[in-house]
């Protein structure tokens, strides 16, 4: 089962580098699925596990949710989006891939630096999984920073999202439902907004290049 | 039982004397002028006069400006029963205090102001107006004055207050007592309209508070306010004179005959009073509104000063 | 047990209340009627249960408990005494405020959203609730923010009004100001004793941090009472909020401030300096002078009674501030009857700030003006509504047979047994605390006489007064309820004070000697404190017998009542007319030259053409200024507005990638913190 857990969130690591790494924003919204769908298995190993150590439900709930909103509705929500938008391949980048990747590797090092001070969250052997999720969360940021493209700013808040999540899940075993479920809620009613704002960004500035928004500054 | 006739004495003498008081005033300012003046009884036959006669109502009044008389008068009756004209007859267990005194006079002078807006009259609010600004700034020294006395006591009632001066424990030319008589006389000259704050003898619009209230008034309605105003002058004489000049001790007679004597006393004594305020009235001239304020401080400042004597600074 | 699901049924009805208006809203009057008549019934299950706890001798009752495998995030609401205390008053005052929403609110049918309204109105009073259930300081501060969000949407609710949204944003940087430095305690608190419980050990708090958590919740929780010099946003937030919830502001919710200050102050902090307890008293002083004299010179009635509020809750901080001297010098006696006077003033407060607040609504429903220079003469429009004015004014002025009287007795009596020989500096200021009361009564009851005799007496002064629409009977109702609730506890404080007095014996430990005792007519339901007596009920017999028996008389003198309809004197002029009595203005005027410290009054006057006594025209203002917004909060403002442009230029540029670097190096910066420390 540890196993199982510590591949999936390698796994998920990974999937930040690849996104890390793009430049066509049609892959990173497969990226993203891909990342997500890795979230989804974890969360249902865990709720079986779960299940069938103490009859909790809720965790299987959870990935069930995650599946059908992050893996299914978001993406294509985001693909429609981009169906809008004339620019498909990201330019002109602040930092450059080869060293946003370099960079990453810096976090993740940074992040076990980090990680390996906390107490409580591991007892005695370093937390792999913790360690991955956190520097999933930095990446995200990264992504961000580096992007200017508004789906790419996007898809950089849900990976943060999703690091958050994993961190979640990873250290508690599973969160009370209700907090859960008040995050999901919290995403989609962003990622809905985020993308009526892109539309109406692409409309207005003739790209949705978020960068131009400083101009709104008054 | 007891407590029924203390009521009854209370309210007896109250209502009977009161009037008395501004005829005695009322005299001897007019022998002071070298005049004849009215009789001393005057205020008696005004007043069955008045309640005699026909009311006149503003049309433009409501229930309000007819109800104020009776709530002035039947708020000065409860304010006479809290302060006993004589130790024999103990008030029993008749409850009330010293502080609800002060608020149960404010409520008089609550329907009082709202009598004075009611009918529409210039006169009417330009009195009530100033009537809450001169109540206001004299409330503080009446609540610091008659609180310093009850702590002297460690009572708020009045009867104990008279108990404690008369029992001899406590020297009457202490400085703290003459401070306190002295800011409760300026006290009494404000709240019953007298010459420094008012003129209770002269309707010019410059100057009168008290009268521009009630000048819609006539006829039973004027006679219930004019008794109400002179019981409560009555109640802060009697304040006064019980307080810092108490008799009973004196008076070696038990039963019917000591409480005879001593309302004789009393009553003499207030008549002594109300010449020295006529006299302390006619040796001063009327203030400017907004020097009333001066006034009322004085009077503030000399019933805290009191306090300090007696608290502060050791007895 | 009973007790748990009384204050669970209630609770549940709320949420039921704030649910039904939201589904029912496209029906404006079914929504309205429906969910205020789910609160009218949560709030007497409410008052069944706070007295049922308050008078069975049982400790806290554990209402819900929601536990979670987050660490620090278990809540669960509790009610004590001190709590139940509290919800006796909210659901007394909700009960009335909630029938007179029914017809209040159907000047809003059809034009507004209804159904909002009562769903964020149901959700106000809920966040109140657990305000004063919650057991630990996070839950009490979620709670605490809900309460103010939610109040604030309530008082911009009719945001076309500029005024009001100048109020609310005012509200909110206040409120939020106050909630910040409260936040900052707690975690103080959290920092020395590892917990967020109610009932972790405040002894492992040292002194010196025990004083800083002190002044900043006095500081929080001032804020939202507001007292003075922190009460800015109260006369423009409570004005401007619509009647039902200005009753329920001014009638409840300044007064989670003073449950703030029991709870986490005296009781888990427990007093020992000096020095707080004189804080207070000079706090309470303060905002009681100031209030009342703002309130006395004010003409918007609504604002007027705002002010009063910050008097009131003056009176109360008073009262608060003996009991802390009073425990600090270890006076038990004096401490618990303070305190029992403090609690009994805000129970009244609430009852008859209330009926006027929702008065005041009344006025303005049949008149739309707040402004007491255009009225005038209402009390032949609306009558009812005035009578009950009228009570309300004689209760808030404390006069007798009502219960203002009461609390201000019981303040003063305790002041009267705090004063013992020694101790001289603490003698000075009870006595002079004993000025300011009698200070601001006198000029409280100034401020009612204007309030009343102005609106209500003489003639209309404009179109507004002279065509005041009838008021639904619901309204009328509703604020008669509470008058006449004013004048049960007057006439009968002692079973009252003995409710509360279960409250305060929760805190303090002493039951205080308030008894009542006696049988017959004069002696019946007197109230005596260490031997001090009072009785309201015999004064009151008095009162209707003198009344009855000088009918009588001038009956049997004057014989039968005759009168005559006439004219008021008009100086000979040809008509009296509106303009010819005192207005609001000059009705305050001889107050306003006397304070003219806190005023600077400024007059101009100008007159058009050439003769000085046979203008054209002429023209009189009179502008006051507010001292504390002038040389307190202006020069702050001042400063944040230039520091906060240098920041905007410097600092925020604009650029979402900047802003993503700021957050991405306060991760970074985090973490490192984290490993190195």
């Amino acid at each position: 089962m540890e196993n199982y857990l510590n591949l999936l969130s390698h796994l998920m690591l990974l999937s930040s580098f690849v996104l890390m790494a793009n430049k066509r924003i049609r892959s990173y919204i497969k990226t993203f699925r891909m990342q997500s769908a890795l979230i989804g298995t974890t969360a249902a190993l865990i709720g079986f596990e779960s299940f069938s150590s103490s009859g909790r439900m809720d965790v299987l709930v959870v990935s069930t949710v995650i599946i059908a909103l992050k893996v299914i509705y978001i993406p294509n929500l985001l693909g429609s989006t981009l169906e809008n938008i004339d620019l498909k391949v990201e330019k002109d980048f602040f930092l450059n891939i080869p060293i946003l990747v370099l960079i990453s590797c810096g976090i993740v090092v940074f992040s076990y630096f980090s990680i390996s001070a906390v107490e409580g969250i591991n007892t005695g052997i370093m937390n792999v999984q913790i360690v991955n999720s956190i520097s999933m969360i930095l990446m995200g940021i990264l992504f961000m920073i580096s992007r200017k493209n508004a789906i790419g700013q996007i898809v950089g808040f849900l990976v943060i999202e999703n690091g958050l999540f994993v961190t979640a899940m990873f250290s508690t075993e599973g969160m009370p439902f209700i907090i859960d479920m008040g995050i999901f809620i919290d995403i989609i009613t962003a990622v809905l907004i985020m993308g009526v704002m892109v539309f109406k960004i692409n409309e207005k500035f003739e790209s949705a290049d978020t960068n131009k928004l400083k101009n709104l500054r008054g | 039982m007891a407590e029924l006739f203390y009521v009854l004495l209370q309210i007896g003498i109250f209502v009977l004397i009161s009037p008395l008081v501004s005829g005695v005033i009322k005299k001897v300012k007019a022998m002071t002028q070298k005049r004849k003046g009215a009789p001393v009884l005057q205020l008696y036959f005004d007043l069955t006069k008045l309640l005699k006669k026909q009311a006149v109502i503003s049309d433009k009044a409501s229930w309000i400006f007819k109800a104020s008389p009776y709530v002035v008068f039947s708020t000065a009756i409860a304010a006479s029963l809290l302060i006993p004209v004589t130790t024999f007859v103990v008030p029993g267990r008749f409850s009330g205090d010293i502080i609800m005194l002060v608020y149960l006079l404010a409520l008089g002078r609550f329907f009082m102001t709202l009598s004075g807006l009611d009918t529409g009259s210039t006169f009417g609010g330009m009195g009530s107006s100033r009537e809450v600004m001169i109540s206001s700034l004299m409330e503080p020294s009446i609540l610091v004055s008659v609180f310093t006395m009850g702590l002297i006591a460690k009572s708020t009632s009045v009867y104990d207050i008279m108990e404690m001066m008369q029992s001899g424990n406590v020297s009457l030319t202490h400085p703290v007592f003459i401070m306190i008589f002295l800011a409760l006389l300026i006290i009494t000259l404000a709240e019953t309209s007298r010459i420094p704050v008012d003129d209770p003898a002269t309707h010019l619009e410059l100057t009168m508070v008290h009268e521009a209230m009630i000048l819609e008034y006539s006829g039973r309605h004027l006679a219930l306010m004019e008794l109400g105003a002179s019981i409560k002058q009555l109640v802060f004489i009697t304040l006064i004179v019980n307080i810092f000049l108490p008799h009973d001790q004196l008076i070696t007679y038990t039963g019917a005959m000591g409480i005879i004597l001593s309302i004789a006393i009393y009553i003499l004594k207030v008549v002594g009073f109300s010449v020295l305020m006529a006299l302390a009235e006619v040796s001063t001239v009327k203030f400017r509104l907004f020097s009333v304020p001066n006034l009322a401080a004085l009077s503030f400042m000399l019933s805290f000063l009191g306090f300090l004597q007696y608290f502060v600074f050791g007895r | 047990m009973t007790i748990k699901y009384l204050f669970q049924i209630s609770i549940g009805l709320y949420v039921i209340a704030g649910f039904s208006a939201v589904i029912l809203s496209k029906w404006h009057k079914i929504s309205n009627t429906a969910s205020n008549i789910l609160c009218m019934a949560a709030s007497v299950f409410g008052i069944a249960a706070s007295i049922d706890q308050l008078i069975s001798a049982q400790g806290p009752v554990i209402l819900w408990k929601i536990n979670s495998s987050i660490p620090l995030m278990n809540f669960t609401m509790t009610v004590d005494n001190v709590s139940s205390f509290f919800i006796l008053m909210l659901s007394i005052l909700v009960f009335p405020v909630s029938l007179y929403s029914i017809g209040y609110l159907s000047h809003y049918y059809g034009k507004r959203n209804v159904g909002l309204f009562n769903t964020l109105y149901s959700v106000f009073i809920l966040s109140m609730i657990l305000v004063f259930t919650a057991s630990n300081t996070i839950f009490f501060f979620i709670a605490w923010e809900i309460m103010s969000v939610v109040s604030y949407f309530l008082v911009v609710f009719e945001s076309e009004v500029e005024e009001n949204r100048r109020a609310g944003t005012l509200y909110i940087i206040m409120t939020h100001l106050g909630a910040a430095l409260m936040l900052i305690g707690f975690m103080i608190m959290y920092s020395f004793t590892n917990s967020f419980a109610l009932n972790s050990d405040s002894a492992l708090i040292p002194e010196f941090y025990r004083n800083i958590i002190f002044l900043l919740l006095v500081i929080g929780f001032g804020t939202k009472a507001g007292v003075v010099p922190l009460h800015i946003w109260l006369p423009y937030a409570h004005p401007a909020a619509p009647s039902n919830v200005s009753a329920l502001m001014s009638g409840i919710m300044i007064k989670t401030a003073v449950y703030g200050i029991l709870r986490f102050i005296m009781i888990y902090l427990g007093v020992q300096n000096t020095w707080w307890g004189i804080l207070i008293l000079v706090i309470g002083i303060s905002s009681a002078l100031i209030g009342v004299v703002y309130a006395f010179v004010e003409n918007n009635i609504k604002k007027l009674l705002a002010f009063s509020s910050i008097e009131n809750i003056g009176i109360i901080f008073i009262g608060l501030g003996i009991c802390f001297i009073a425990i600090s010098t270890k006076n038990e006696t004096v401490a618990a009857l303070a305190l029992l006077a403090s609690l009994f003033h805000a129970f009244n407060h609430t009852i008859f700030k209330g009926s006027l607040f929702l008065g005041a609504g009344s006025i303005h429903f049949s008149t739309h003006t707040k402004d007491m220079d255009q009225l005038g003469g209402l009390i032949k429009k609306i009558p009812i509504a005035a009578l009950f004015i009228l009570g309300g004014s004689l209760s808030i002025s404390a006069l007798v047979p009502f219960n203002g009287f009461i609390g201000e007795w019981l303040i003063l009596q305790s002041i009267f047994a705090g004063i013992q020989p020694g101790n001289a500096g603490i003698n000075i200021l009870f006595i002079l605390t004993v000025t300011a009361l009698a200070l601001a009564g006198a000029l409280a009851a100034g401020t009612f006489i204007k309030f009343f005799g102005i609106t209500f007496l003489g003639l209309p002064r404009s179109s507004h007064a002279s065509e005041a629409q009838p008021i639904p009977m619901v309204m009328n109702a509703a604020s008669g309820m509470l008058v006449l609730l004013c004048l049960v506890i007057g006439i009968f404080p002692a079973p009252f004070i003995q409710l509360i007095s279960h409250a305060a014996f929760e805190i303090t430990g002493v039951s205080v000697a308030v008894n009542f005792k006696g049988s017959f007519l004069l002696t019946a339901f007197p109230l005596s404190v260490s031997g001090n007596v009072i009785s309201p009920f015999s004064s009151l017999i008095i009162f209707l017998l003198s009344i009855l028996a000088v009918l009588l008389i001038i009956r049997f003198i004057g014989g039968k009542y005759a009168e005559k309809k006439y004219g008021t004197w008009d100086c000979g002029f040809e008509g009296l007319n509106s303009r010819m009595q005192y207005t609001a203005t000059g009705f305050s005027k001889p107050v306003k030259i006397v304070f003219r410290m806190l005023f600077r009054p400024s007059r101009d006057l100008k007159i058009t053409g050439d003769d000085t006594y046979h203008p054209e025209s002429m023209e009189y203002i009179m502008t006051t200024e507010s001292i504390f917004e002038k040389y307190i909060y202006d020069p702050v403002l001042k400063f944040t507005e230039r520091s906060s442009g240098v920041i905007r230029r410097k600092l925020q540029t604009g650029s979402i990638h900047l802003y993503l670097i700021y957050m991405f190096a306060a991760i970074l910066a985090a973490m490192l913190y984290n490993r190195l420390f």
